[in-house]
């Protein structure tokens, strides 16, 4: 087998190992090629508190500024505030620049456009196709722009917050909330806006200085300390988010991670309680949002994974919530991001105006068990496996927009190679964990 | 013919056309793999590629390992002086000294804060061709520390090195044009501690340059009226990173660059009889005056690194070219404009002397300078001819640096520019008809 490459160059942007393939001079190039796609104007970048950050966003900067485009520098920041800046200052796009979820040694770029949503299929396979050709725009003399370093973008994302959902409804009791925010980029206004709600909170992991004090990735198996916390502290809820501060994980009153699937369940229930319309998930995501959108009577749409096409989808189907199984929530009427930041005020507001805890409202909707596994498996063996899907399921429905689902009685499985690293991720989801995790289990067992 | 010059004294270009920030990027790598990562100091000047370039240059060093101090907008002595002081191992400065504002450039300096010998200097070209660079993992990457007292730092270091009590008790008027280059946080400031009333022009680090940054008489128009409006004593000229310095006398007479070292030479040897240090294209001028006060005239090839080695093998008392670059060994061993405005305000302080009586005892010979632009590739048969028919005439020629003929009338020089893809022809003799039959007999010999 070949080696499992350290660099991704996708339409989901550039991804890599840095002191190994993630160069600066790669980096820079990069940057150019999107100073080139955008045209002149300006472009705001933000980033992730990882310790590569600053030396990735000097290369961005050189990069873009060499095109002729003047620079937003908002500092560390979740990445659904460079989109809300983005679109905010109507700039010409953003990059954001972390790995999300991956570890500590990778960094990206995920590039942006002037709607604060990410490039597109389309839009960045042109942008491939500049980097590609390697003729970039180049400006000299007083052509030339400056970067500009901001503070207070993040309290514009809170202020953008308060403005559309308002302050907690008042509660008999103030809610208490348990947040972790993986000493990532949501460290410091993950705080904030939980204090500027109404509530009380106990902060876990909320040192932005690029440490990974646990995986990135909150899954409940990573979610350990703040299962304990919630428990110790009594309180209401327990948060937790990744490196980027885009997806958000809940942990109940009782201590328990709920999976990072019921984040959007919860979301929509509040949202959908408002205001009625469309909502549009993954493929992946879990068959509770559909039967949440049922019981409000709104039509449910899936899409291909990745965030960009629920995105697109949400845009056309003009949904009023949407987002990834994954804990990605996205509320269009403050953020065209997935956004854990969204997804901390419209749960905290369904908990206050409720007066339900979070047990009592997970009882309200069919509860389903999810279990995701990734095997390693090199790029041209992906569609093999896919074909092994397809035959053993063959009596199934199936949907093949995105790897291949299989529609199964009172279950699901979807089995698809991963966009940003050199792996197949295999998905159940059936009534009971037992029955999710055998149905991995026996499909891997099938592939060896 | 693209401008881009790739050498032992660094690369130098125009942005927007060769100079691009790739370029850029991995020269900074190869630095920082030459250093083998260590601490490194960056400073640059205000030309408006500055923030691209500084960005660039940072991104390399974070990402080969290097400890890097960013003094910002900071004359190039200023960081030279840092680097000893903050025990670094090398430094970067961004700045294309006298070339127009388009141009910009990266000079490398290593830790006794000189700049790198030509063997240094083919080392670093060899691992930037090589491409192989130092890559710092994610656990040993650093960040950029800010700091801003590296002009204080100078400015105390130039305190200690003059007569400055001496200078305050006259109160001189003195004019300055910092040409709005990084010298207008430096020059002003020394001036006004040293007592003098100070009559500042272009000395605005954000404005674009008004003139070439290049201290000729056809450059201080300006200053020369605010010299004869202000009566000023004397009148200071500066390039765009704090090298060479031109001289306007209390009569408004703007002086040939030349004249700076003559004028540092006869004021230095009339206190400390030693050697001057300087290049073989600099006015004969320094030997008259060195063999009236019995002191001696060491000749290097052009460039900073040699009049630092020959001062400090011969321990030198002056050094300077005639390009207006000066030397003064007691503040340290390379091109200091505010040292040499230190040893000049002192003599005149000291003696009261006016600069235009100093001048009219200095040699006035007559030197003219041509370029001849030749493609690169025939930059060296082009010479190789020249020293075929010099020899064919039977004169002696003089290799330190390109090829020096003396004449009983004068002196011709003919060298390839380090800098740019020119011939560069230097002629020197009393009377201007003599230069100019000089100029053509070697005109004649340059065949493009």
């Amino acid at each position: 087998m070949r080696a499992i490459p350290t660099l991704k160059i996708s339409i989901s942007g550039v991804r890599g190992v840095v002191g190994q393939s993630l160069t600066p001079s790669l980096l820079t190039r990069f940057a150019q090629a999107f100073g080139t796609h955008t045209g002149s104007g300006t472009i705001v970048i933000g980033r992730d508190p990882r310790t590569s950050g600053e030396m990735v966003k000097h290369a961005v900067v050189a990069g873009i500024l060499s095109t002729g485009n003047r620079v937003i520098d908002i500092g560390v920041c979740p990445v659904p505030t460079v989109q809300l800046q983005v679109r905010h200052r109507r700039a010409q796009g953003g990059i954001a620049i972390t790995a999300s979820h991956n570890p500590a040694e990778w960094n990206a770029l995920k590039f942006i456009g002037p709607s604060g949503l990410f490039l597109n299929a389309g839009q960045a396979r042109e942008l491939l196709d500049i980097y590609h050709q390697g003729e970039y725009t180049k400006v000299g003399g007083a052509d030339l722009r400056t970067v500009e370093e901001i503070e207070g973008a993040t309290d514009l994302h809170i202020k953008s917050i308060l403005d559309v959902l308002g302050p907690l409804p008042p509660t008999k009791k103030k809610l208490r909330v348990v947040l972790d925010s993986c000493n990532g980029a949501g460290s410091i206004v993950g705080p904030k806006l939980i204090e500027a709600l109404g509530a009380e909170v106990i902060r876990l992991n909320t040192t932005p200085d690029g440490s990974f004090p646990r995986p990135a990735e909150p899954l409940p198996e990573n979610l350990g300390d703040l299962c304990h916390l919630v428990k110790e502290h009594h309180a209401d809820i327990g948060f937790a988010q990744d490196m980027d501060a885009d997806r958000l994980a809940i942990v109940s009153e009782q201590g328990e991670a709920i999976g990072e699937d019921y984040t959007l369940v919860l979301a929509a229930l509040y949202v959908l309680g408002h205001e009625k319309g469309a909502v549009v998930a993954n493929l992946s995501t879990t068959s509770a949002v559909a039967d949440v959108a049922k019981k409000f009577d709104c039509p449910v749409f899936l899409t291909k994974i990745g965030e960009v096409n629920v995105t697109d989808t949400m845009q056309q189907q003009n949904a009023v919530i949407g987002g990834e199984g994954n804990g990605g929530v996205i509320y269009p009427r403050i953020n065209f991001a997935r956004d854990s930041l969204v997804g901390i005020a419209l749960v905290l507001h369904l908990l206050a105006e409720s007066g339900k805890s979070v047990t009592e409202l997970l009882n309200t909707v069919p509860r389903y068990y999810i279990v995701k596994e990734k095997i390693a498996c090199p790029s041209d063996r992906i569609a093999g496996v896919l074909r092994t899907v397809r035959q053993e399921f063959g009596n199934f429905p199936l949907d093949t927009r995105d790897g291949v689902k299989v529609m199964l009685p009172d279950a699901w499985l979807l089995v698809r190679g991963s966009n940003t690293e050199p792996i197949v991720r295999v998905v159940a989801e059936a009534k009971s964990e037992a029955h999710a995790r055998k149905l991995v289990n026996d499909f891997i067992a099938r592939l060896r | 013919m693209k401008p881009l010059k790739i050498g032992i004294t660094g690369v130098r270009g125009i942005v927007g056309e060769t100079f691009t920030p790739e370029l850029a990027v991995e020269f900074a790598e190869s630095f920082g793999t030459y250093l083998d990562r260590g601490r490194i100091l960056v400073c640059r000047d205000t030309r408006p590629s500055g923030p691209m370039i500084r960005s660039a240059v940072l991104a390399g060093l974070l990402a080969a390992g290097c400890e890097v101090i960013d003094l910002g907008v900071c004359p190039t002595p200023s960081m030279q002086l840092a680097v000893k002081s903050l025990k670094a191992d090398g430094g970067i400065a961004i700045t294309a000294g006298h070339n127009p504002w388009q141009w910009n450039a990266l000079k490398f300096v290593r830790s006794d804060g000189l700049y790198l010998n030509p063997t240094q200097g083919e080392e670093l070209l060899d691992i930037f061709h090589q491409g192989e660079f130092a890559k710092a993992s994610w656990n040993e990457i650093k960040q950029v520390i800010q700091t801003d007292d590296a002009i204080e730092q100078h400015i105390n270091m130039l305190l200690q090195s003059f007569a400055v009590e001496t200078i305050r008790a006259k109160r001189l008027t003195v004019a300055v044009d910092c040409c709005n280059g990084a010298c207008s946080f430096l020059s002003p400031k020394w001036l006004a501690k040293l007592g003098c009333e100070v009559l500042a022009v272009n000395d605005n680090p954000s404005a674009p340059f008004p003139h070439a940054p290049e201290p000729k008489p056809e450059t201080m128009a300006q200053l020369r009226a605010v010299v004869k409006a202000g009566r000023a004593v004397i009148g200071f000229a500066h390039d765009a990173d704090g090298e060479r310095l031109g001289i306007v006398s209390d009569l408004g007479e703007p002086l040939s660059e030349e004249l700076t070292l003559a004028i540092a030479a006869d004021i230095r040897l009339r206190r400390k009889v030693g050697v001057i240090v300087t290049n073989v294209s600099t006015s004969s001028a320094v030997d008259v005056i060195a063999a009236r006060y019995g002191g001696s005239v060491v000749r290097t090839p052009v460039g900073q690194a040699y009049i630092s080695e020959g001062l400090s093998e011969h321990n030198g008392v002056l050094g300077g070219e005639g390009s207006g670059g000066i030397t003064v060994p007691e503040v340290h061993l390379t091109h200091d404009s505010a040292a040499a405005i230190g040893l000049i305000l002192e003599h005149l302080a000291e003696t009261g002397e006016r600069i235009s009586d100093l001048v009219t005892q200095l040699p006035r010979l007559t030197i003219l300078k041509h370029n001849v632009v030749v493609e690169p590739h025939r930059l060296y048969s082009v010479m190789q001819e020249f020293r075929a028919a010099v020899e064919e005439d039977g004169l002696e020629v003089d290799s330190t640096d390109g090829i020096k003929v003396t004449m009983p009338a004068g002196w011709v020089h003919v060298r390839a520019s380090n800098t740019e893809s020119m011939i560069r022809i230097i002629v020197e003799a009393s009377e201007k008809s003599e230069a100019q039959e000089l100029l053509d007999w070697a005109r004649d010999r340059i065949r493009i």
